[in-house]
């Protein structure tokens, strides 16, 4: 039902790329990345993808492939490797930066907690308001990244995205977050941030619903009769996108 | 031009749907809910009704909507027609879902014989997927082959094989024998078949695109005929899923109206003016194929909807109805291109008149069409912005100038909401 690849490319792009979230909404995780020189972690995972982290001024960027300027380079030999490093199942040798070997063992770790915190935050925190809309928005970004790697690796996901004309779709939750997903010759992209304008939009009525959704406690098709969730533009684009969505929870779960 | 009133109170109709998400999933689900039905923005539609005439419906809240979904193509004479009516309240007296189906069944199936072009049988069902299931059945006890040919943006209904395998609980191995071709492509569904050969029990088509998003499309000169000797050639069964333009472009069939003839025909919408049935037409080669089937349902020989069938159907050629709907779906579609024209805005009006697919082509995005649309909804002319329309014989001139006003009205709402555009 899943694959090792479309795994590797969530969690890499997805569930890492996130802590450039969480350095903006956390300030103990802006704390941690705030560091005297920038430090920068590659990732390269055999037959799956390849991105840099960078750390500095307190904030954390992702690009995709591996820097060669990079500080610390973490190899993979396959994607089920590198999808037991997320799952604490199998701990990375470095074969570069060994003298940074320190911000890998005690800053990026601690960044990791603190992003699993909030992405599988239990029901005691999630009381906070503040931990609450926290945890919300690293879940609507994850989720927007998910997408577009499903679409594009897993097999169902990129019969889906055959059926997507090119476009930009808008993802957000009103008053709050939003992203684009880029879509050309049925190949995503996800950028997390709103776009100038859209071909079809998706909207969540507010962080709750959002919550509600991602937790699975409402209906999608429920919440557009009730007008909590409202669409616009060329449907079929986000009627597709839906059955990708669908399958996130699949792999985040 | 007359005062047009705008439509705002939704209060019941909202009330209602909140306590239908509570004890049915998505509070009315599929086509005929807001999601599926794209009512967008919700607040403009009407969720639920109480009463529908003619070709007018009034919401729960006691607002009055012409209707251009028609039940998205049952109401084909016009909502609660009398004599559609008539005939099925005589036969309720009589008898309707019993141990042995009524004699009505063999006189409707007798005038289906006599009508449809293709037909030397016909076998009934109540829905258009039950009618598409069991002719992909038959062509494959038939054929003893696997492989069904679609075309691309295909809609057949709803069993898994008939769907997509991204679909929620569609299997990859239900619709694995599935071969999706572009339409009107020949060399594409020829290279097809030579790289299937003796695999293909059926090729399974509307008898146009008729789609849904975009604008639809008439198979190209030749391209049917073309289709007919392939499919003859090579064994494979022509099936037309004439469920949504069955009798409203021809009362001998959509094949019979494009110049060829399908091994078999699936009928559904205008077959009864709303009373639920569907058949299936077919030649005599497939009858035993047909009859080999374990394919059945508690009400699919209820009498009463063959009474109503009948009526309709005598009903729909005394008035010649493939006639009325083309020239009032030319009249009122003509009218409101020219509306939109007159305010700046290009409206496409694709597909045949009696089953009109409206989009204004301004932007590439629909939002501009979903906006008019939603106006001319507040004002009591009920389109939908993702699908084709129906022509229903109760349609008066009166109906059509009506909507072409409120359509005028709408195009100059939009022009004033969108000064970026001129």
């Amino acid at each position: 039902m899943t694959d090792a690849k479309t795994l590797a490319y969530i969690n890499l792009y997805g569930i890492l790329g996130t802590l450039e979230n969480l350095c903006e909404l956390d300030a103990e995780a802006s704390a941690l990345a705030q560091v005297k020189r920038p430090v920068s972690i590659a990732f390269s995972v055999k037959g799956g993808p390849d991105a840099t982290l960078t750390f500095k001024d307190g904030r954390c960027r992702m690009e995709q492939g591996v820097n060669p300027k990079a500080t610390v380079l973490l190899p993979f030999s396959s994607c089920e490797k590198f999808n037991g490093m997320i799952d604490g199942t199998v701990t990375p040798i470095p074969v570069k930066g060994f003298h940074k070997i320190g911000f890998l063992l005690k800053n990026f770790m601690k960044l990791t907690d603190i992003l699993t915190k909030y992405l599988r935050a239990s029901e005691e925190d999630l009381k906070d308001p503040v931990f609450f809309e926290t945890s919300t928005k690293l879940m609507f970004y994850l989720i927007a990244v998910a997408i577009s790697q499903i679409g594009n690796n897993d097999s169902i996901g990129t019969f889906s995205a055959s059926n997507i004309p090119d476009g930009i779709i808008e993802m957000g939750i009103k008053d709050s977050v939003a992203a684009t997903i880029r879509v050309k010759d049925h190949h995503l992209v996800t950028i997390k941030q709103k776009p100038a304008s859209y071909r079809s939009k998706m909207e969540f009525g507010s962080i709750k619903l959002a919550r509600d959704l991602f937790d699975g406690k409402v209906n999608a098709v429920a919440c557009i009769g009730e007008g909590t969730i409202e669409m616009h533009g060329l449907i079929n684009m986000i009627d597709n996108l839906n059955r990708i969505l669908d399958r996130v929870a699949l792999y985040l779960a | 031009m007359a005062n047009i009133p705008i439509i705002e109170n939704h209060e019941k109709s909202r009330e209602l749907f909140s306590k239908a998400t509570k004890i049915i999933p998505s509070g009315v689900y599929g086509h005929l809910g807001p999601a599926e039905g794209q009512f967008i923005p919700v607040s403009n539609w009407p969720l639920f009704l109480t009463k529908a005439k003619g070709s007018y419906m009034w919401d729960v809240d006691g607002n009055k909507y012409i209707d251009y979904m028609c039940a998205y193509g049952p109401n084909v004479l016009g909502y609660g027609d009398p004599d559609v009516d008539a005939a099925a309240k005589k036969q309720i007296d009589l008898a309707n879902c019993t141990t042995t189906p009524g004699s009505i069944m063999v006189d409707c199936a007798d005038l289906l014989v006599d009508t449809v072009a293709t037909a030397d049988w016909a076998f009934f069902a109540k829905n258009g997927n039950d009618a598409t299931q069991g002719a992909m059945m038959a062509a494959r006890a038939h054929t003893h082959r696997k492989k069904i040919i679609f075309f691309k943006g295909y809609y057949h209904g709803v069993s898994p094989w008939q769907m997509k395998k991204d679909y929620p609980g569609v299997l990859e191995e239900d619709v694995c024998n599935n071969i999706i071709l572009p339409w009107n492509d020949i060399p594409a569904l020829e290279k097809t078949i030579e790289e299937n050969k003796d695999q293909i029990a059926a090729l399974i088509a509307q008898p146009y695109d008729h789609g849904n998003f975009y604008d639809n499309s008439f198979p190209e000169e030749g391209f049917w005929p073309k289709v007919r000797e392939l499919c003859t050639k090579n064994g494979i069964i022509l099936i037309v899923d004439d469920v949504r333009a069955g009798f409203r472009l021809d009362l001998a069939g959509s094949d019979h109206y494009f110049g060829f003839e399908a091994d078999m025909i699936c009928f559904c919408k205008a077959l009864a003016n709303g009373y639920n049935m569907s058949a299936i037409c077919g030649k005599e080669f497939l009858k035993s194929a047909m009859s080999s089937l374990s394919y059945t349902g508690s009400y699919w020989l209820s009498a009463v909807p063959f009474a109503a069938c009948i009526a309709c159907i005598e009903k729909m050629k005394k008035l010649d109805t493939p006639t009325m709907f083309r020239e009032n779906g030319i009249k009122l579609t003509e009218g409101l291109r020219k509306a939109g024209a007159e305010h700046g805005f290009d409206l496409v009006v694709s597909g045949a008149p009696a089953l009109f697919y409206l989009r204004i082509a301004n932007d590439d995005s629909m939002v501009l069409h979903q906006e008019w649309v939603a106006e001319m909804v507040k004002r009591g002319i009920f389109l939908a912005s993702h699908h084709n329309h129906f022509m229903n014989a109760s349609l008066t001139d009166k109906d059509i100038k009506h909507t072409i006003e409120v359509g005028e009205e709408c195009f100059k709402i939009l022009a004033n909401n969108h000064p970026e555009l001129f």
